[in-house]
Formats: structure tokens, C-alpha cells, sequence
């Protein structure tokens, strides 16, 4: 199929005055709603979709496009700042993010999050322009086997997370997976763990678990710590990372936008997956892993390269196969709906124009926000500058609006201070939040996929190790695990490694 | 284009404050003046789907008559009881509308236990709105060109968009009457049952048209039967599940309702509206486009449609031997 010609034309569209305005609004509306946690990209779409209706559709698109990867750069401020990860594939980046601010690194932990968005999306640009249908089949042939192997292999990563034990971890992994259970059951309908209440009917929402143990959890936390005394806040630094800093991130830069290409691609828990494949990747890496979850930035590059990336390789699934791959992707195929185009297979040869009109349009919204990255990391920073008598109660207003506008739940607000507690709780102990988030992430893609899966193998547990994807990644991870367990019992004799290594409460430099 | 940049940011201003979720609760109420501020109407899923589609369609075109604005607001939660249960416990004063299906009146309570769902007597129906049917598809690279085929093929798995709802159910009772051994896997909605199909997870589905049509037109996805009453204009080609033996009719219908107990002013302005709104072109147009049929009974025989529909697929599901409700 000759795609360079209408790949050219589409740029006719990008490139229209108007279009280049509605891609500038959407860019700048998408990076002002990632800063906000909580109010992700799905909903403000949904808000302005009655807005799109009287422009062309392709423009529409564009606009709507913006707010979705320009939140994908937004959503890193709040989280690198204020340890609030809005969105599950940001969860990783609040890891050593927010230590990096903490050491006064905030500006290069967020300008190597910003290239390595831009750098991690033009790529995957680049792949949705010239491999799009070729990847969409093999998106397919990712069934629930496939799934149940991607999230065992998920949850055995998310052990590898910040600076904690693998013990510890996997404790906050299960508390995480259990909490997943919270809700109607995926396959039968019928309610757990829900007291007859409605709001715990659809188990309960990532933002409230995700905010409540990082961001309301750090807050209680710090008031104990400082109890009387007037914490000192973090050195500013500088705004813009280093030339040390980016040779040290380059590499984790190239690396996550392949892994955030490729599985981005997965319908469902792509993003997420990315991250926490990228981070787990530049950890095994790293010459010294122990840097990791202390403010590593190969930490920061790799997993917010690879969630951007695979960002815009979630478009792929949608505008070659008609298949939303997330929830914003479901909006977007409404839209589409709404202005009269179907998404579909056919849509690239019905509606040339908006298929490359908007493919082309990404090259530009994510270069307008890199360059406005540049500017506003220096004000973003800043922040950290405010007393914390005003910040923490600042923050604790920010969780609080970005939980209800999830749903519009006041519950889920005193879910996120119930959750907030937690968090303090686990700091306590020394149990880490990231992994029981991720866990609590991935749980439902687990039990969901494996039951889905048991049927369709008819209760045949061999199934798994018959089809050729799941049977190497499950395959995989015995290897990893058992590697490990070796690892350890070798070490053992020598220094006990991992469970001595369990940190009290870590100690803020 | 100055100007069109002001009205768009304006509309942002008006759209955001509508998404907070204005409640007036203690707004005039004055009857004979309905509408006194806009009318919300909460879709009680998220956004994006095929419920959501029609809500904002419908909202769209039922301003202008209505004469305020419309704003439509997302309220997901527990297949729809969360929003629902949320409007129809509001003050029935007419300013808050919810579109609820039959789907959740008339089969999930046959598949899950809830003692808490939404009853009749909690609503006042205000308007009919839509009839989406189904159809069972294979795909393309499936050996099985006839549902005869498929039900002879021995032991088979189906992909359902979920428990309780009418993919479910349709399935269930055409592969119990055909004695297939037959397993259901049910997905999160039509989306991923799609994907599954697409790839070849499970050996059949059943979804609503305005899902397949786009695949079955591009060939990935081949349609066997369909579960109307009679053929469908889009499928003349394909047989109904009738025709082919089964008596098997579901359908997914959607309607919009009030809090029980609405003014008959405010409940009469709001039919004129609606019924205006449904001659809209634009609606029209959508409906056509999308495969989806106007449900054109008066908006008292709603409720004997659903209760009577869950009746009969009760009966069925009773001759029929199978079980449905799963634990």
C-alpha cells in the first residue's frame, strides 16, 4: 500500500491555519487537564464533544486528539511535584520523579520526562504512519491467554519497583490484588466486598487508590515528620536537565519509546504495561540498581518515553480496526460516530483526510508541547518553592477535586482520605504504594483474562502452554523466578541481600 | 475565526460548569413555566458507549424544541442502577431526565441478584426512544458459513458483552435449544468482544448491528443470524433466528425517564419536545447511519413492553432448561 503519498497530503490538513489552532487548543487544554489529577483526558473530551459538532470533523478530531497526548504531559508535573499520579501509567514516574525533586532535581526529572515524550511520541508517530495495519494484526492476536500472561509477567515487575525489598513488594502486591477483587465480579456480575453499597459496585476507582496512597499518604506523613517545625522546602534547582543528565537518560529515552510503541498497541492496560516494563528494563540495566527509587533519572526517562509513546500507538487499534483500546479511545470513537465517520477498517480508505489529517496533526501538537514545555516547567517548579503550611492543604484541595470529577462521587472522596491513611500506614512499615497500585491495576486484567480464559480452554489449564505468545511469556516468567530464587539463595550465604535491605521508613535527604 | 474561538471557549465555560454537576435544588419551581433552567440528562454509563451516543444525539436535538439547554452528564456505576437510581431520587420537577434500557428492566435481573434494582414504580417514563437489535457473527476466517454449521460443530465458545445482557441471554438460548456444549466468556462491552472476535478468541458472538456493521462491511466479520422479529433492511441476506427454528426475539430498547411523580405540564412539554427532537434530520440521519430504529409505541405502553418482555424471556429460560443466573 503506498503510504508516503496521502501520508504527504494529510499534512495539507495538519497544516491548515484553522487546524493548526484547534491542535494548539487541544494541546494546551490536554496539558492544563494533566495537571490536574483525576480529571483525565476521558472526561474533558467528553465535555467538549458537543462543542465539536459544528466544525469539520477532521478538525474536531485534531482538537480531541491534542487533549489526549497533551494530558499524557501534563499528568507528569503533578506527579514528579506533588507525588499525584492522575493516571495508572504515571505511577511509575512519581516513583523516582518525586525523589528527584525532592533532591532539588525537579526541572530535570520533568524536562527529560518532556523530550522523552516528545521523542517517545514522534516515534510512535513515525510507527502509527508506517507500520499502523501491519502492527493492528498483531494486536489481535493478543487474546485473554495472552492477557493473563501479560499481567502475571506485570505483577512479577511490579516487585522490581523503587528501592523497597522484593518481600515488601510483593506483600503491597498482594494487598493490591486483593483490593481489585472490590466490586461486581467480571464474569458473573454478582457483588463482592460491597455491603450492598453502590458506590463499591464497580470496585473501587484507580484515582482514589492511586492519590490516596501517594499523594494524601506523603502529606500525613511529612506533618509527623515536621511535627512543630517548619520543614524547609526542596532546593529548585535548575529548570532544564543537564547535558550529564541526558547522556545519562538518552539511552532509556530510545528504549522506552520502542516498549511504549509496542505495547501501547494492546488494547487495554497497553499504557500502564509500558511504564512498568520500561522502568523494569532500565533498573536491569543500570550499573548500580540500587540508585533506583531514590531518584534514578533513567527511572523517569524510560517509562515516561514509553507511556507517551504508547499513547499515540493506542490511536492504532482505533483508526485501523475500529476497536477503541482505552477509555479516552472509546470517547474518540463516539466522536467520530458523532460526526458522521465510522472507525473502522475502512475508515483509511473512506476518510483519507481525517486519517492522515490527524496522524500528521501529532507531529505538530507534540512538538507545540515540547516547546511549550520549556517555559512552563520553569513556572511548575516553582511550586516546590511554597511553604508547605500552604502546599499540603493546596494539594490535599487538588486530590480532592481530581477524585470527584472522576464520577462526581462524593464518596470517593472519603474513600481517598480512608485510602490516604493507608498510605501513611504503609510508609510507616516501609511498604511501598507503587506496587500495590499496580498490582491493584493489573488485578483485574489477572482474574478477568484467566477466567475468560479457563472458559474458552474449557477448564483446561494446559490451554496456556499451547498457544505461542502466552506459552513464552508465562515461560519467561518461570525463568525470571527462577533465576532469582537461585540468585538469592547464593547470595544468601554471603549477605543477605533483600530482606535485610528492608528500609524503616526512608529517611527524606 | 476570532469570534469563533470566543463562542468556543464560552461553550467550554458553559460545558465544564455543567459537567460539575449543577443540582438546583431549590430552584422556583414553577410548572407552567417548565423549563426554568437547562434539563440534565444523565447517561448512566460512560462515555463513549452506544447508550451515551444516543443520549447525546438526543440531547442535541432536543434543545432547540425544549428551549434550554441540555447538557448531558456521565453518571457510570453498577450497569446504570448508580445513575438511574441517582435521577429518579432526585425532585421530580423534570429538570433531571435519565436514559435507561431494557436491558437493565428486563434481562439483568433474570441473570444477577439485586435486591436494591430500579422498580417501575420509581419512574415516570417520558419518552420511548430506540430499538437496536443484534446479530450473531463468526469471523471471517471461521469454517462456519450457516448457524447450522456453527451449532454442528461440537463444543464451542461465545463471547457475550457481559453477564445479564441481551448478547448474553440471545446466545444462551439459541445454543440451549440447539443442545450445543456451549461455553459463554463474558467481555467488558461490545469493544473488546469485538477485538476477541476479530482475532479468533472465541468461535462466535453475538452484538448490537451498529457494532458489526462496520466489520461485516469490511469483510472481518460475517454475519449468521439476527434476532428480530423480522429481517433487517441493512441484512436482508441474513436469516432471523425465527426463520431458522429458534424462537429467540431480543432486542436492546433505550427510553428516557423522570423521577415518579413529574407535573403533567412539565411531563407534557417534555413529550412535545422530544417528540419534536425525533423529527430532527439530524437525528434521523444518525439513527439511519447507525442502524438504530426509532421505538415509536406511546410512552404508556413503556413499561407493559418491559415487564411483559421479562416475563416471556423468563418463560423461555424456564422451557428452555438452562441456566442462566451463574454463580
Amino acid at each position: 500500500m503506498d503510504v508516503i503519498g496521502p501520508a504527504l497530503a494529510g499534512f495539507s490538513v495538519a497544516f491548515e491555519p484553522a487546524n493548526l489552532l484547534y491542535c494548539l487548543l487541544g494541546v494546551t487544554l490536554g496539558m492544563l487537564v494533566g495537571v490536574l489529577p483525576g480529571l483525565g483526558p476521558a472526561a474533558t473530551i467528553a465535555v467538549l464533544l458537543p462543542i465539536t459538532y459544528t466544525i469539520e470533523p477532521a478538525s474536531a478530531i485534531i482538537m480531541l486528539a491534542g487533549i489526549f497526548y497533551g494530558a499524557q504531559y501534563g499528568g507528569t508535573i503533578t506527579s514528579v511535584l506533588l507525588r499525584l499520579p492522575g493516571e495508572a501509567s504515571t505511577v511509575v514516574t512519581a516513583i523516582d520523579g518525586y525523589q528527584m525533586a525532592r533532591n532539588g532535581r525537579a526541572g530535570a526529572a520533568l524536562g527529560i520526562a518532556a523530550i522523552g515524550s516528545f521523542i517517545g511520541g514522534t516515534v510512535a508517530i513515525l510507527g502509527l504512519t508506517f507500520l499502523a495495519p501491519l502492527v493492528a494484526g498483531a494486536a489481535l492476536s493478543f487474546g485473554p491467554p495472552e492477557y493473563t500472561a501479560l499481567a502475571v509477567l506485570g505483577i512479577l515487575l511490579v516487585t522490581t519497583l523503587g528501592g523497597g525489598s522484593v518481600r515488601a513488594s510483593l506483600l503491597a502486591a498482594a494487598i493490591g490484588l486483593l483490593l481489585a477483587t472490590v466490586g461486581r465480579d467480571p464474569i458473573v456480575a454478582t457483588e463482592r466486598f460491597t455491603f450492598g453499597s453502590d458506590e463499591l459496585a464497580d470496585g473501587i476507582d484507580f484515582v482514589v487508590v492511586a492519590m490516596g496512597l501517594f499523594g494524601i499518604g506523603e502529606i500525613l506523613f511529612n506533618l509527623e515528620q515536621h511535627r512543630g517545625t517548619n520543614p524547609k522546602p526542596p532546593p529548585i534547582g535548575r529548570a532544564w536537565p543537564s547535558r550529564q543528565d541526558w547522556r545519562d537518560a538518552r539511552a532509556a529515552v530510545g528504549r522506552g519509546s520502542v516498549v511504549g510503541f509496542v505495547l501501547g498497541v494492546l488494547p487495554g492496560g497497553g499504557a500502564t504495561m509500558s511504564s512498568l516494563v520500561a522502568y523494569a528494563v532500565e533498573k536491569r540495566r543500570a550499573k548500580d540498581p540500587s540508585r533506583f527509587g531514590k531518584g534514578a533519572i533513567e527511572g523517569v526517562a524510560g517509562p515516561e518515553t514509553a507511556n507517551n509513546a504508547a499513547a499515540t500507538s493506542s490511536f492504532i487499534p482505533l483508526l485501523t480496526l475500529g476497536i477503541p483500546a482505552n477509555g479516552t479511545m472509546a470517547i474518540m470513537f463516539g466522536a467520530l460516530l458523532l460526526h458522521g465517520i465510522t472507525p473502522g477498517p475502512l475508515l483509511i480508505g473512506q476518510h483519507p483526510d481525517v486519517f492522515w489529517g490527524v496522524i500528521d496533526s501529532m507531529y505538530v501538537g507534540n512538538l507545540l508541547l515540547l516547546i511549550m514545555s520549556v517555559p512552563l516547567i520553569g513556572i511548575f517548579v516553582r511550586v516546590l518553592a511554597v511553604r508547605t503550611a500552604i502546599l499540603a492543604p493546596l494539594t490535599v484541595l487538588i486530590t480532592m477535586i481530581g477524585v470527584y470529577t472522576v464520577r462526581m462521587s462524593v464518596f470517593d472522596m472519603l474513600a481517598v482520605a480512608v485510602f490516604g491513611v493507608l498510605g501513611y500506614l504503609m510508609k510507616k512499615v516501609g511498604l511501598e504504594p507503587g506496587p500495590l497500585v499496580l498490582a491493584f491495576v493489573l488485578g483485574t486484567l489477572l482474574e478477568t483474562s484467566f477466567r475468560q480464559s479457563m472458559r474458552i480452554f474449557h477448564g483446561d489449564l494446559a490451554g496456556f502452554a499451547g498457544r505461542p505468545i502466552s506459552g513464552v511469556l508465562l515461560g519467561a516468567v518461570v525463568v525470571i523466578v527462577v533465576v532469582a530464587a537461585l540468585r538469592r539463595r547464593s547470595h544468601r550465604k554471603t549477605v543477605d541481600n533483600d530482606v535485610l535491605a528492608v528500609p524503616g521508613p526512608t529517611k527524606e535527604p | 475565526m476570532h469570534r469563533r474561538i470566543v463562542a468556543l471557549l464560552a461553550g467550554t465555560a458553559v460545558a465544564l460548569t455543567a459537567c460539575g454537576g449543577v443540582q438546583g435544588g431549590s430552584a422556583a419551581r414553577d410548572a407552567a413555566g417548565f423549563p426554568t433552567k437547562p434539563v440534565e440528562l444523565t447517561v448512566p454509563s460512560s462515555a463513549g458507549g452506544s447508550s451515551d451516543l444516543i443520549g447525546r444525539a438526543v440531547a442535541r436535538a432536543v434543545e432547540k424544541p425544549l428551549g434550554t439547554s441540555v447538557p448531558v452528564v456521565n453518571k457510570p456505576g453498577a450497569n446504570g442502577a448508580v445513575g438511574g437510581k441517582e435521577v429518579l431520587g432526585s425532585s421530580p420537577d423534570g429538570h433531571r431526565l435519565v436514559m435507561l434500557f431494557k436491558s437493565l428492566m428486563s434481562i439483568t435481573p433474570l441473570a444477577v441478584d439485586d435486591p436494591d434494582a430500579i422498580r417501575f414504580d420509581q419512574m415516570t417514563v417520558v419518552a420511548p426512544l430506540t430499538v437496536e437489535d443484534y446479530v450473531l457473527v463468526v469471523p471471517a476466517a471461521s469454517p462456519h458459513r450457516t448457524v447450522a454449521d456453527l451449532v454442528g460443530a461440537g463444543r464451542l465458545s461465545y463471547g457475550t458483552t457481559g453477564a445479564g445482557t441481551g448478547s448474553q441471554l440471545a446466545q444462551a438460548l439459541l445454543f440451549g435449544a440447539a443442545k450445543v456444549d456451549a461455553t459463554d466468556v463474558p467481555f467488558d462491552g461490545g469493544a473488546p468482544t469485538i477485538t476477541a472476535l476479530l482475532g479468533s478468541q472465541v468461535d462466535a458472538a453475538v452484538i448490537q448491528i451498529a457494532e458489526a456493521a462496520p466489520q461485516v462491511d469490511a469483510g472481518a466479520l460475517r454475519p449468521l443470524a439476527v434476532f428480530s422479529e423480522a429481517r433487517i433492511p441493512f441484512l436482508k441476506d441474513v436469516p432471523t433466528a425465527k426463520e431458522l427454528g429458534y424462537d429467540v426475539v431480543v432486542d436492546q430498547r433505550r427510553f428516557l425517564a423522570a423521577p415518579a411523580g413529574l407535573a403533567p405540564e412539565a411531563l407534557a412539554t417534555l413529550q412535545k419536545a422530544v417528540a419534536t427532537a425525533q423529527q430532527d434530520p439530524r437525528y434521523t440521519e444518525f439513527l439511519e447511519k447507525n442502524y438504530i430504529s426509532p421505538w415509536t409505541d406511546p410512552a404508556d405502553q413503556v413499561i407493559p413492553h418491559l415487564e411483559a418482555a421479562k416475563k416471556g424471556y423468563a418463560d423461555v429460560i424456564a422451557a428452555s432448561g438452562i441456566t442462566f443466573k451463574e454463580s
